[in-house]
């Protein structure tokens, strides 16, 4: 499990600033290719331009990172343009960490187990991952690293993590306010930001890091260049904390109105419970386990599984959760009130993903908000 | 990591029918396995799935085999292959056991009341067994027992032997009324009016409906129970056993995990939250 060792936060910028450098996209290509070779035998995953279209995958070779195109995200949509600030797709780390559907293992039916190996076939480096999809593998760390088979083969197998800060937020982009953005100060080994188009700031948060950057033969960071970073990273922030209100107030007004019937059915009025929403969260980690019988096999798949979908509390008695509101009211609770009872951090990473891939546009920034009305109220 | 999913293979010895729907199966493996009153084990059915079922009984270790009970109520579809494939000789998975059970090494010296409704009998048996079992530890005992019907009763060819345990009362009602049922008709709930124990030294175990457990609790705390001299057994949808599915979550709290048995004090606030 890659790991950095932790660092000093100082405001927006990391301790280690004095050792920003600056480089272009060859320079990039450069670190990728270096790694690799430090690293021996590993895949690149990240997010990859394909057929106009951006998902997380495996990236064969650098030129696929989208580094000519934009998103442009709204609640209920998503479009790619021409330009440089690409934040993230449907996808994130999650689909390779716990994929949608994964053998969890093996059975016969005289009751014998077939122990199935999750583990990928060679190590991984996550490369140009964001700074909310990195809090984002904190979080399912702290819940199942160790306790789920196939989410901790798989991320044992990640032997380094390269981060894409974020200088200009999407419009449903929030994470400064949870805490897991634009910038990176711990847990990865290199992160780079574009300043401008082929103006690439670095820094490394690991030995590993360090060494790669050492061999890269990257300049200096001028003051200047440090001055404009700092400042598009201070403007990053303030925007997207304009965005949400204070967190400490949601949970404040989320354990009042935790019971409020009408209130949830009135922010929830848009919901279908089509589990969008929990797919693209890179936090969400529930599944269903069912058995796919083959032959004289049986696979026991873990399948994502949505709390906003019917079924999340079903039984065959009877249902835990019939009504939509209840359902959705838990996304929201669980992420901001019972994560940090589980594991000591909020669990939504700010990334928006759930605003933007919803069907019908129903934004948690709205939800948030209207929260805290209702409390002033 | 070991696999937490992975099963042991159990041979079935035993089917005894207890109500219509009910069947309670004595199953065995070659591996020993401690088990406390109130924990569950997840039963898989070769190409079906797996259900939470509690255990019915303590656990029999001999010569490095392990032998328990289990009762099944027929509600889905696992719980329908179960009752209808397994017979004397099958096989079945199981692993666990998970969850806290009931605290019964905490509660030594206290007076206990015991209130099952239905299948929430089954959870309780254990704990009536080990009460029986080690009877010196714990003070005054009072059981209440119901079930819709006196058919639906669990554990009818040993229930009167309950009732002579040593300073122990038992009581048993039906929801509704039947040919030659002289006990209480109405909601086991009612028994509680008539629990005889020192109730500032008393804690009460409850397993049953959800609602049945809020009516038991307002009732208990009425009689001047404490709120965390309460506790309850609850019951999810529950797919992993060990809190990685998430399915069975209960305000913060995992079922499987921090559960089944809850201190009635530490999720107070999520019962008064409907489908929380």
């Amino acid at each position: 499990m890659s790991v950095a060792p932790p660092m000093k936060v100082d405001g927006v910028l990391s301790a280690n600033n004095l050792n920003l450098l600056v480089g272009d996209f060859g320079d990039l290509e450069v670190v990728a290719r270096l790694l690799q070779r430090v690293l021996g035998n590993v895949k690149l995953l990240g997010y990859k331009l394909h057929n106009g279209e951006v998902r997380f995958g495996e990236v064969d070779d650098v030129s696929e990172v989208p580094t000519n195109v934009a998103d442009v995200q709204r609640p209920g949509h998503y479009r790619l343009t021409p330009g440089y600030r690409f934040r993230h797709s449907f996808s994130s780390p999650k689909a390779f960490l716990l994929p949608p559907e994964h053998t969890i293992l093996t059975t016969s039916p005289n009751y014998g187990v077939v122990e199935y190996d999750s583990s990928p076939e060679c190590g991984v480096v996550f490369f140009g991952v964001k700074p909310c999809d990195r809090k984002a593998v904190e979080i399912l760390d702290r819940v199942i690293y160790g306790k789920n088979p196939v989410y901790t083969k798989r991320r044992d197998a990640v032997r380094a993590i390269v981060i894409e800060e974020c200088l200009e937020p999407g419009e449903t982009c929030f994470c400064s306010a949870v805490n897991a953005g634009p910038t990176v100060s711990t847990g990865f080994d290199l992160a780079y930001a574009r300043l401008h188009k082929d103006l690439y700031i670095f820094k490394y948060g690991s030995p590993l890091g360090e060494r790669v950057l050492s061999r890269a033969r990257l300049r200096r960071a001028e003051e200047s260049h440090v001055k404009e970073y700092a400042e598009m990273v201070g403007k990053a922030v303030s925007t997207m904390n304009a965005r949400v209100p204070n967190i400490m107030d949601v949970q404040k007004a989320l354990n009042e109105e935790i019971n409020d019937r009408r209130f949830w059915e009135e922010v929830t009025s848009k919901c279908v419970g089509c589990g969008n929403c929990n797919y693209v969260c890179p936090t969400c980690f529930c599944i269903e386990v069912e058995d796919v019988v083959e032959g004289d096999r049986s696979r026991r798949v873990g399948i994502w599984a949505g709390c906003r979908t019917y079924t999340y509390g079903l039984v065959a008695g009877g249902h835990f959760r019939r009504e939509l509101y209840t359902r959705y009211r838990h996304f929201v609770l669980h992420k901001f009130l019972f994560y940090p009872k589980q594991v000591g951090d909020v669990g939504c990473v700010g990334c928006g993903r759930c605003s933007t891939w919803c069907p019908l546009g129903l934004d948690l920034k709205d939800v948030l908000k209207h929260l805290t009305e209702v409390k002033t109220r | 990591m070991a696999n937490p999913f992975k099963f042991r293979k159990a041979a079935v010895i035993d089917k005894v029918g207890e109500a219509p729907g009910v069947y309670t199966y004595t199953i065995k493996y070659d591996e020993v396995l401690e088990a406390s009153p109130g924990q569950f084990n997840m039963l898989y059915v070769y190409g079906l799935g797996e259900v939470p079922i509690s255990l019915s009984n303590i656990p029999t270790i001999k010569n490095g085999q392990t032998i328990i009970q289990h009762t099944v109520r027929v509600v889905g579809a696992v719980t329908r292959a179960i009752v209808s494939r397994l017979e004397i000789g099958s096989f079945v998975g199981v692993r666990g056991p998970y969850g806290n059970g009931w605290p019964l090494r905490d509660v030594e010296g206290r007076d206990i009341v015991i209130i099952g409704g239905g299948i929430g009998m089954a959870p309780l048996r254990p704990v009536i067994k080990y009460i029986e079992r080690y009877r010196g530890k714990f003070g005054r005992v009072n059981i209440l027992l119901g079930a819709r019907t006196p058919r639906d009763l669990l554990y009818k060819y040993e229930l009167d032997s309950y009732s002579t345990i040593p300073n122990t009362k038992l009581v048993l009602s039906s929801d509704t009324p039947a040919e030659g049922w002289e006990h209480h008709v109405g909601f086991v709930t009612d028994l509680i009016d008539g629990v005889d124990v020192d109730v500032r030294n008393a804690v009460a175990f409850v397993c049953g409906p959800e609602v049945m457990m809020r009516v038991s609790t307002r009732k208990l705390l009425g009689r001047g129970f404490r709120k965390d001299d309460l506790y309850l057994s609850l019951e999810r949808r529950m797919r992993c056993g060990v809190g990685v599915c998430g399915t069975c979550q209960f305000g913060h709290y995992f079922v499987c995990k921090d559960g089944p048995v809850f201190r009635y004090s530490d999720i107070e606030e999520y019962l008064l939250v409907e489908e929380i």
